[in-house]
């Protein structure tokens, strides 16, 4: 096989850490390889994809340099975020500006988008606003316009970290299609629907150094407790967590806490949310489930009053009309943690709210200690919340959202986009909570999160709830028995 | 602007961006140097009429977007009519002294800034910024670095509204203590910003990632052209100018000439 | 090691201009209130005209290269007239003034200076723009002395603490997240520490 990428004693350091990321890293890849690169979140993997593209220097200035490098001439590049891909608010005019860029006439732009928009099974008009799309077709529009510039090579930079499940399930469908006769080198993190495409797995470790580089089955299968300790969502990781963890003790049932009838929530005079009648108690976790758009972050929304809301909504059986500070009952966690910090340091993060309610400074010490332990930030309690991991932000957002003691906790996706460790960490921190009484309604996608953790569903279609149904145990051990 | 609001196609849509941007900036600065109230009263009743006829929008949208507009007039007006300098006085109060100069002058500031609003709307109701800056591009050479700069940026207004109605929720919950408007706008503006930060070199490297380079000569989607809208467009300000100023000479409404 | 031939990479225009439109919403949102305060009479809505400078001088303290006060200051203007502002296409031809006079302020001290001073010179520029287009447009000069004294020292005053100092200190509040390092070129130490 000929070498169509290759690094010799690559070296690489970004600026204002103190050590480098890689360290003489030599790799070489072959002219139709499918190659998926593993390993812990930070090790370099993505730099890498930068750096065989060319990326790294020409766009991003990061110092590096290499004994021997061997770039493609013909690349396309896939990156994770479908929002920051592209430059045009229209479809057509997104995959137009890739051809203007490679000097394409005129003429053949037209059918060339057409012909593009089909090849990546997007069956819309080509003139569609992108902001209308959901993440899965954005994800697949960026596939078309890198398509357009007709690459030998595709680097596919975590494309499906910010998809839900169908929208992942769609890209790779789409990738196994029209990437059959090219060379593929991808960084994922979600690997259910890659490992049966690709046939070499590169293993790095936290050094950014490689521990394994084979046929995909033999590292997959040697190296699997290292993949699992890195936080990889593998095939079988959820069956894997469950079996070996402790039967959950289900019994809910306590005090009624929110008590709902003929509930609505506005947006500009519209009514977007509305719930017959419905009671939430003590000890209970609801999945809010639902199609995108359907109301379920509203519903949130109109919970906490941040919209406009009539019919009746009681709290600890009052009025919610005449409960001011509604925060101080209702914990809220929003689905981007960085809107919700408010200071310069983990630490003062947590103390913020203490400190408006003018605890006592030993009471606050108390309390924060206690978060930064339990939400394992203890080291990292003097770092600038935006300088924090994604995991460690998630864990800050949510301890500083329930520092008060709130006894109700609204969550908007919290696991979206999180690595399996850190969501299993979470939802084990969320779980010891319920435990001890608190109410949890929480939006998510995630059907294991619904099957293991959640007491009761509701279903949103269309601003209604249609469907509140309790979920059964047997179900969460059956599974636990199954493996 | 993409204002979610249907509107029809007017020939003032069709026109050339640059030229319409041109002969806008060009009537900008005439109004500057007319100092007639009457010719200049004729001038904004003609841009109200192409603007409520010829922009496209329901009316009621309409409608809406000029009531700011009127509150400019007032403020603007009277401000120069209360403390202006003028010989023939009107009305004294304290520190308010209106003279005839100073309410005729505040009259003309008045329409003056009427005028440029309305301008300012022609242009950004029927102008797609897309159009425009393909436009720019083709007709005035601007360098695409800047005209693809600025249309990614469009393409983000949205977002960044979502995000700042986000960050004033968050804000809602955390509660916050009242530190004074510019540390309130701290508040927002720190996530805001450093979100944009990010996603603006983000997009800058994807760009460049799909070869957008500025040594290679580029084809363009869109070629923006001229057609018989743009000399509609010039005959019908040189008209609205040239008829403006007739009738504010010979059949004024005020007998004044100059405010200054 | 860059590749781009000379002035600004697109990553420094696309940057300034997205951070412009930001302050050009909150140029559009100004608009509303400059009109309430003004209410108030006796130009304490001079005392806040000076936030129609700020999108230049941050934009100047976070990229600190030529070109980006101006280029900011334009983009914002264009930003608040796409968003329909009330003075039309007024904003775009202040925007340019505004701009022009704090970049020259920048390059009268060779963009190597980014503390408070520089940057309240800057923003006093814009102030002198701002006045140069007032004088034309409003008649300013025919106010009565008294009230264009005010009129002129609330502006200055306004504009230097609003586009100088609160500028200087949400720029260092933004450095604190780190999202800056980004926006700097990486040191000669850094490429130093590769052969370590």
């Amino acid at each position: 096989m000929k070498p169509i990428a290759a690094v010799e004693r690559l070296r690489l350091k970004f600026p204002g850490k103190d050590t480098l990321l890689f360290k003489d890293l030599s790799l070489t890849f072959y002219e139709g390889e499918k190659v998926l690169l593993l390993g812990p979140s930070g090790c370099g993997k993505s730099t890498l994809l930068q750096v065989l593209s060319g990326l790294i220097p020409n766009s991003i200035d990061v110092p590096m340099k290499a004994e021997r490098l061997q770039l493609p001439t013909n690349w396309g590049y896939v990156f994770q975020d479908p929002d920051t891909q592209f430059c045009m608010p229209f479809a057509d005019e997104e995959i137009a500006f890739a051809l203007e860029n490679i000097g394409v006439p005129r003429s053949e732009m037209h059918q060339r988008i057409k012909t593009l928009l089909e090849k990546v099974g997007l069956f819309i008009e080509p003139h569609t606003d992108i902001h209308t799309l959901s993440g899965g077709m954005k994800q697949r529009l960026a596939l078309a316009s890198v398509l357009a510039l007709e690459p030998d090579v595709l680097f596919l930079d975590e494309p499906t970290a910010m998809i839900d499940e169908e929208g992942t399930k769609e890209i790779w469908q789409t990738v196994k299609r029209i990437a059959k006769e090219k060379t593929v080198i991808i960084v994922e993190h979600k690997i259910d629907y890659v490992l049966d495409f690709v046939d070499r797995i590169v293993l790095f470790n936290d050094d950014g150094e490689i521990i394994a580089d084979d046929k995909a089955q033999t590292v997959f299968a040697n190296y699997k407790d290292i993949i699992a300790s890195q936080g990889i969502w593998y095939p079988g990781v959820w069956e894997e967590y469950t079996a070996n963890r402790r039967r959950r003790s289900t019994e809910s049932g306590g005090e009624k806490r929110i008590y709902l009838r003929q509930f609505q929530g506005y947006r500009s005079n519209e009514v977007k949310i509305r719930i017959e009648e419905a009671a939430v108690h003590a000890g209970e976790w609801i999945a809010v489930t639902g199609k995108n758009g359907a109301g379920k972050s509203t519903l949130l929304h109109a919970l906490m009053k941040l919209i406009r809301t009539d019919g009746t909504y009681e709290l600890y059986g009052k009025d919610s009309k005449q409960l001011k500070q509604l925060h101080r009952l209702l914990a809220f966690v929003f689905q981007n943690p960085e809107f919700q910090f408010v200071t310069n340091s983990v630490r003062e993060e947590l103390a913020y709210s203490l400190r408006l309610e003018k605890r006592k400074e030993a009471e606050i010490t108390e309390t924060v200690e206690g978060l930064l332990r339990q939400f394992h930030l203890y080291e990292q309690q003097d770092q600038h919340p935006y300088q924090l991991s994604m995991g460690q932000k998630r864990r800050l957002s949510v301890a500083a959202s329930i520092v008060s003691g709130q006894q109700i906790f609204l969550l908007d996706e919290p696991t979206f986009g999180q690595d399996a460790k850190n969501t299993f960490a979470l939802l084990e921190l969320l779980e010891s909570y319920r435990r001890q009484g608190t109410t949890i309604i929480m939006v998510t996608h995630d059907e294991n999160i619904v099957k293991h953790f959640a007491t009761r569903r509701w279903v949103i279609e269309d601003g209604r709830l249609v469907k509140d149904e309790s979920i059964s145990r047997q179900r969460s051990t059956a599974a636990a028995l199954f493996v | 602007m993409k204002w979610n609001i249907r509107y029809r196609e007017t020939w003032l849509h069709q026109t050339n961006p640059s030229l319409k941007l041109i002969v806008l900036l060009f009537l900008f600065l005439a109004v500057l140097f007319i100092h007639n109230p009457n010719v200049l009263i004729n001038f904004s009743l003609a841009l109200l009429l192409l603007f409520m006829f010829s922009t496209g929008y329901p009316w009621k949208f309409l409608l809406l977007l000029f009531l700011p507009f009127l509150l400019i007039f007032v403020s603007t007006a009277s401000s120069m009519m209360m403390f202006g300098e003028g010989e023939t006085t009107w009305f004294r109060w304290g520190l308010i002294h209106v003279t005839e100069e100073s309410f005729l002058r505040g009259l003309h500031i008045g329409f003056r800034a009427l005028s440029f609003a309305l301008l300012g709307l022609l242009f950004s109701l029927t102008t797609r910024p897309v159009r425009l800056f393909y436009s720019l591009m083709q007709q005035l050479k601007l360098k695409p670095k800047y005209a693809y700069s600025f249309l990614a940026a469009v393409r983000l207004l949205p977002i960044m509204l979502e995000e700042f109605q986000t960050v004033h929720n968050a804000l809602k919950v955390r509660g916050t203590v009242s530190h004074g408007w510019l540390e309130k706008m701290k508040r927002y503006a720190i996530p805001l910003l450093s979100q944009s930060i990010r996603r603006a070199q983000r997009i800058a490297v994807a760009m460049e990632a799909k070869r957008f380079s500025s040594s290679t000569e580029r084809t363009f989607y869109y070629e923006i052209g001229f057609n018989k809208h743009d000399i509609a467009l010039v005959a019908l300000f040189a008209f609205v100018a040239a008829a403006a100023y007739y009738t504010g000479v010979h059949y004024p409404y005020i007998p004044v000439t100059d405010v200054r | 090691m860059s590749t781009t031939t000379k002035g600004l990479k697109l990553a420094d225009i696309l940057t300034t201009i997205v951070i412009a439109v930001i302050f050009g919403i909150i140029y559009k949102i100004w608009g509303p209130v400059y009109d309430f305060v003004k209410v108030f009479g006796f130009h304490l809505d001079q005392l806040i005209y000076g936030m129609w400078f700020i999108a230049a001088s941050v934009a100047y303290l976070l990229i600190r290269k030529p070109g980006v006060a101006l280029l900011a200051e334009i983009a914002a203007s264009s930003g608040e007239l796409i968003m329909g502002s009330e003075w039309g296409l007024e904003v775009l031809i202040y925007g340019v003034i505004q701009g022009l006079l704090a970049e020259v302020v920048f390059a009268a001290f060779r963009y190597k200076r980014f503390d408070v001073l520089v940057v309240s010179l800057g923003a006093i520029g814009a102030t002198i723009g701002s006045l140069v287009m007032d004088f034309y447009k409003g008649y300013i000069e025919a106010l009565a002395p008294w009230n264009l004294a005010l009129f002129l020292i609330a502006r200055f005053v306004g504009a230097v603490v609003i586009s100088g100092f609160f500028a200087v200190s949400l720029v260092k509040a933004l450095e604190k997240t780190g999202v800056t390092q980004m926006l700097r070129p990486a040191s000669k130490e850094d490429y130093d520490a590769l052969d370590r």
